[in-house]
């Protein structure tokens, strides 16, 4: 690189360079505004049906002949919309932290701790993911039950305390962080929980992000589990309060978008904002 | 709960060399420190349910009447079920097809968009968009894109001279339907969670190998896969653990059909427990695709170490 | 040092936190019986879902003006999710003291003995028809709440463009195809008749038909015969030529309400549930009882209500019940609302409705009742229902022939009742 500035006689070359640079990025933002064009029609058709009055699915429409907010409105008076909302908030705000904490702390076990048998344990986790909900729904209801806890916001969080996808999603970023660095930390005479919390927390940001914006999101959109087991309107989530927007033999399906359109929101803001935090993670790994 | 870690405790102290017992006593306690807040919750609220459900596999039940015992008929008559084969063999033909292509889909994404371009967040977002929208309105345009005889699809196919096929209406071609709404709606959940892989590989990593006079496939191949594997790993061993377990997807957008192409495992699960009163059967089924999903994830666990690259 | 605990503490709390939570619960649910002598009635149900909660709320507050010991409350689910939290409810044994069934489901649940036995029913009260409907093994144990039938809708505007007579009483299935072939016009999308290929369509055209769904002893299916056949043929020949295929969108949720709100649809067979969403319909409507063919038969649905064998409070839910399928405050809310028809034996009090408009020849909703089909009922109910649809829609599609797939839906159906 730096002989290229010393002779004058490489410039055309380095035009071209640059030429050839420019090309690809364009083609690649171009690609990119293809994809993203495909990505985003479907969320553009919600909006769209949202905001069309007494609109059908069977024939999409794209360009509403008279764009209305009515079934906004209609979201807002059918439903106890803002309870429900707070409820899920609630709900997955407190999923959500709880997960990051069980998982990010299991995760640094597997990945930096030595203790016999831990793969086969590890294992164990990953084989809670293998059994679909619909199976364990009942038995966990009757579990439930017995503890006394059908119809309360203890047992819609209760399931979602821990998520063995966090823990694996977290321990490979504890594992890509270089053992130097808590080696270092260790001959200064730090223990685990020093480690864990000054060098291994920041250093797998971007990770902790990520996993924040896929468990908030699962517990928000989570629908079989809170419908067996809360019965009282007032611990109805935002996904039990939509479904009963669709009619047994008729549904209006621009309040049915609008209601689509309104859970979206939150998890995209999050998201957004998780985005920071990715993009900080490589700042702060680049220094060191 | 923490029975798998002191029953396993003394196997090890034997072949090393002796340790002091309090310092042995300590460590344990600092695994069981960081475990106990995961594993409590985990036994209590899943792996005791899955112990329930495998005693209800053991029962005929159809959730009002009371059980009845019937030991492992349930196993045998699944496996004398030539309905559980097709079940397991689209489930596998869903994976065969899906993982693939959203693996590539979501690494050629998170490289693009890891790179310093303007807008870089708008893409991200839009990317993202898919994993939020629900499966309803998903299948929806899916369906209407792909539709055989008005679709967007088949209509750019017939302007360069294919015909198109039935997709979604079509037995042989409905999983292919299936297979790539999926993979176009997971792409961005792949791609954020490579992009916080590679926002994790540190910035000299590349800075050495530029100095190297590396080329841009080379620091791809030689830092940014290795580096990347227990990112990939995670990937690959989620999606095929959720692969096997397809559902929603299936359930709005063809039901099982045509002709039972797309009825996968879990759809038999939700089908036999909640609509046809045979819980005991999906219990005993939901086990079979456990033992299949635990050595497909136990052996890729044991196989990491050939590929994986830990820091 | 701080630190670590901390750590320990927020471990601690999320581990604990159950403990607490759990506490906290079970004060709350002591507290269902409280101080006063009033008795809490939990009632679960799903027809008042997406419209109907206020005229249900009206007539538990009727009940309980006039019950002040008992309070009753509802819970409402939406039929899509309603049975899976039903299940879920009875298998852990926390059930309301009293349901809704639909009359398919009914069976299954009388037969696990889920269900309380009624006694010292009024049953002058009921249109005796669908008081039977249920009772099992001779004991009455649940109540007919509401029922509704199926008619023949047509578009008036339609049949006058293209100068034919509109459907009448005594028409048969030539005459409806001969109109439906003459109303289609594929180029503008519009076809001449809905009618798929279903569980719940080829039951009852198998009875116009001549024919019988199970043997008389019900030990065997009795479809896999000529009429059978006859029924089969008529259901699975019209997709793609007077009736839209699934590649026209068939299938799409609502598809058929919105081909025959926008005017692109001649004739629909379909409940009577649909007069409200189609009251504003720019154009002209009405119904006529449907087509026969060997002899007439309209389907019947009817929702019942029951009491939970588990219940504490039996006779109170019994009472809540009665009051919900007979007093006279039901049937003023239910006729104002235009929700489902009470199944009283005195039609007198119907008048109300005939008198209300669209569809003009609301008539034709009681002459249906004349010549009724109820679905028939096993206990493997569901497994039965989508596996003739399955057979019929192989054979709509092309990809069986209509004697096979009668054949192997008579298997299957065979199979389930042993």
């Amino acid at each position: 690189m730096p002989d290229t500035e010393t002779t004058p006689r490489r410039r055309p070359g380095r035009d071209r360079h640059l030429l050839a640079l420019r090309i690809r990025k364009i083609s690649l933002f171009a690609m990119l505004g293809l994809g993203a064009f495909v990505m985003l029609f479907p969320f553009a058709w919600t909006v769209i049906t949202s905001i069309t009055p007494g609109a059908g699915l069977s024939s999409p429409t794209l360009i509403p002949e008279e764009p209305g907010f009515d079934a906004y409105r209609t979201l807002l008076d059918t439903l106890p919309f803002w309870r429900i909302m707070a409820n899920s908030l609630v709900i997955a705000v407190a999923a959500t932290l709880l997960q990051l904490l069980t998982s990010a702390m299991a995760a640094y076990a597997f990945a930096r701790l030595e203790f016999p048998g831990r793969n086969a344990l590890f294992v164990v986790y990953l084989a809670t993911l293998m059994v679909p909900m619909q199976v364990l729904v009942v038995p966990l209801f009757i579990q439930m039950r017995t503890f006394n806890l059908v119809d309360t916001y203890a047992a819609l969080i209760a399931p979602s305390i821990a998520s063995a996808f966090g823990v694996f999603l977290l321990r490979q970023a504890v594992a890509q962080v270089p053992r130097e660095l808590d080696e270092a930390a260790i001959i200064d005479g730090a223990g685990h929980i020093r480690v864990f919390t000054m060098v291994i927390l920041p250093l797998i940001r971007p990770a902790l992000a990520t996993f924040a914006v896929l468990a908030f999101m699962s517990s928000w959109n989570s629908f079989l589990w809170p419908l067996v087991i809360i019965r009282s309107p007032e611990f109805m989530t935002l996904p039990l309060g939509l479904s009963t927007l669709h009619g047994q033999f008729t549904t209006a399906w621009d309040v049915v978008m609008a209601g689509s359109v309104v859970s979206i929101i939150p998890i995209a803001v999050l998201y957004l904002a998780a985005q920071k935090y990715v993009i900080q993670g490589v700042a702060r790994s680049g220094l060191k | 709960m923490t029975a798998p870690l002191t029953q396993a405790a003394p196997a090890r102290i034997a072949p090393g060399p002796p340790a002091r017992p309090r310092r042995r006593l300590r460590k344990a306690g600092t695994v069981v420190l960081f475990l106990a807040p995961s594993f409590v919750p985990l036994a209590m609220f899943t792996l005791a349910p899955m112990v329930g459900s495998l005693w209800v596999a053991l029962h005929d039940w159809n959730l009002i009447s009371p059980m009845q015992w019937v030991g492992l008929d349930n196993f045998g008559d699944l496996i004398g079920d030539s309905n559980t084969w097709r079940a397991f063999g689209n489930t596998l033909y869903y994976i065969a097809g899906y993982l693939p292509l959203v693996f590539a889909g979501g690494l050629a994404a998170a490289l693009a968009l890891n790179t310093a371009l303007r807008g870089r967040s708008v893409f991200r977002a839009a990317y993202f968009l898919p994993v939020v929208t629900s499966w309803v309105v998903v299948a929806l345009v899916w369906k209407w894109l792909l539709n055989p005889s008005s679709g967007v699809v088949n209509e750019v196919l017939g302007a360069i001279g294919i015909d198109g096929p039935g997709w979604w209406t079509d037995p042989v071609w409905a999983m292919p339907s299936v297979i790539l709404a999926s993979a176009w709606k997971d792409v961005g959940f792949v791609m954020v969670i490579l992009l916080a892989g590679l926002q994790s590989i540190p910035a000299e990593y590349y800075d050495a190998a530029r100095v190297d006079g590396a080329s841009t496939w080379k620091r791809f191949r030689h830092v940014t896969l290795p580096l990347l594997s227990p990112s990939s790993f995670f990937v690959v061993v989620i999606s095929l653990i959720n692969g096997f377990q397809v559902f929603d997807q299936v359930f709005v957008m063809t039901g099982g059909g045509p002709a039972g192409s797309t009825e996968v495992v879990v759809q038999q699960i939700y089908d036999l427990t909640f609509r046809y009163g045979r819980a005991g059967d999906a219990s005993a089924l939901s086990w079979l695709l456990f033992a299949v999903v635990l050595i497909v994830t136990a052996v890729q666990v044991r196989i990491q170490r050939r590929w994986v690259t830990y820091a | 040092m701080r630190r670590q605990l901390t750590i320990g503490v927020a471990v601690a709390a999320s581990t604990l936190m159950l403990a607490a939570c759990s506490q906290g619960s079970a004060t709350r649910s002591s507290s269902g019986d409280d101080e006063s002598d009033r008795v809490t009635v939990r009632y679960m149900e799903f027809s008042s879902n997406n419209g109907n909660e206020d005229n249900l709320a009206s007539i538990v507050e009727a009940f309980e003006a006039d019950n002040p010991d008992i309070e009753v409350i509802v819970e409402t689910t939406p039929y899509d999710d309603y049975f899976t939290r039903l299940q879920t409810a009875v298998a852990g044994n926390t059930e309301a003291d009293a349901f809704e069934l639909n009359y398919e489901n009914f069976v299954t649940y009388a037969e696990s003995g889920a269900l309380a036995e009624l006694s010292g029913v009024d049953e002058g009260a009921y249109t005796p028809s669908l008081l039977e409907a249920f009772q099992y093994d001779g004991a009455q144990v649940g109540l007919p709440e509401s029922f509704s039938d199926v008619v023949l809708f047509y578009n008036k505007e339609l049949f006058a463009e293209a100068g034919l007579d509109e459907p009448s009483a005594d028409w048969t299935w030539e005459d409806q195809l001969a109109a439906a072939e003459a109303l289609t016009d594929t180029d503008e999308g519009v076809f001449g008749l809905y009618q798929p290929a279903t569980f719940h369509e080829f039951y009852k055209v198998l009875a116009q038909a001549g024919g019988e769904f199970f043997t008389a002893d019900g030990s065997a299916v009795a479809f896999d015969s000529p009429a059978g056949l006859e029924a089969a043929r008529w259901l699975v020949e019209k997709p793609g030529t007077v009736m839209p295929t699934e590649a026209d969108g068939a299938g799409t949720p609502d598809f058929d309400t919105e081909l025959f709100r926008s005017g692109n649809l001649a004739m629909w067979h379909t409940g009577i549930w649909m007069f409200g969403p189609l009251a504003d319909t720019p154009f002209e409507w009405d119904i006529v009882v449907e087509p026969g063919n060997a002899t007439q038969a309209s389907a019947m649905f009817t929702n019942g209500v029951v009491v939970s064998a588990g219940s504490d409070h039996p006779e109170e839910a019994q009472r809540w019940l009665e009051y919900l399928t007979s007093s006279d405050a039901m049937v003023d809310t239910r006729l104002e609302a235009g929700w489902e028809l009470p199944p009283i034996a005195d039609t007198d009090k119907l008048a109300p409705y005939l008198d209300q408009t669209p569809p003009a020849n609301r008539d034709a909703v009681f002459e249906a009742l004349e010549e009724t089909v109820l679905p028939p009922v096993i206990s493997s109910q569901q497994e039965m229902q989508d596996a003739v649809t399955e057979e019929l829609g192989e054979a709509a599609a092309g990809r069986k022939d209509v004697e096979d797939a009668l054949a192997d839906a008579a298997d299957r159906v065979n199979a389930l009742l042993n």
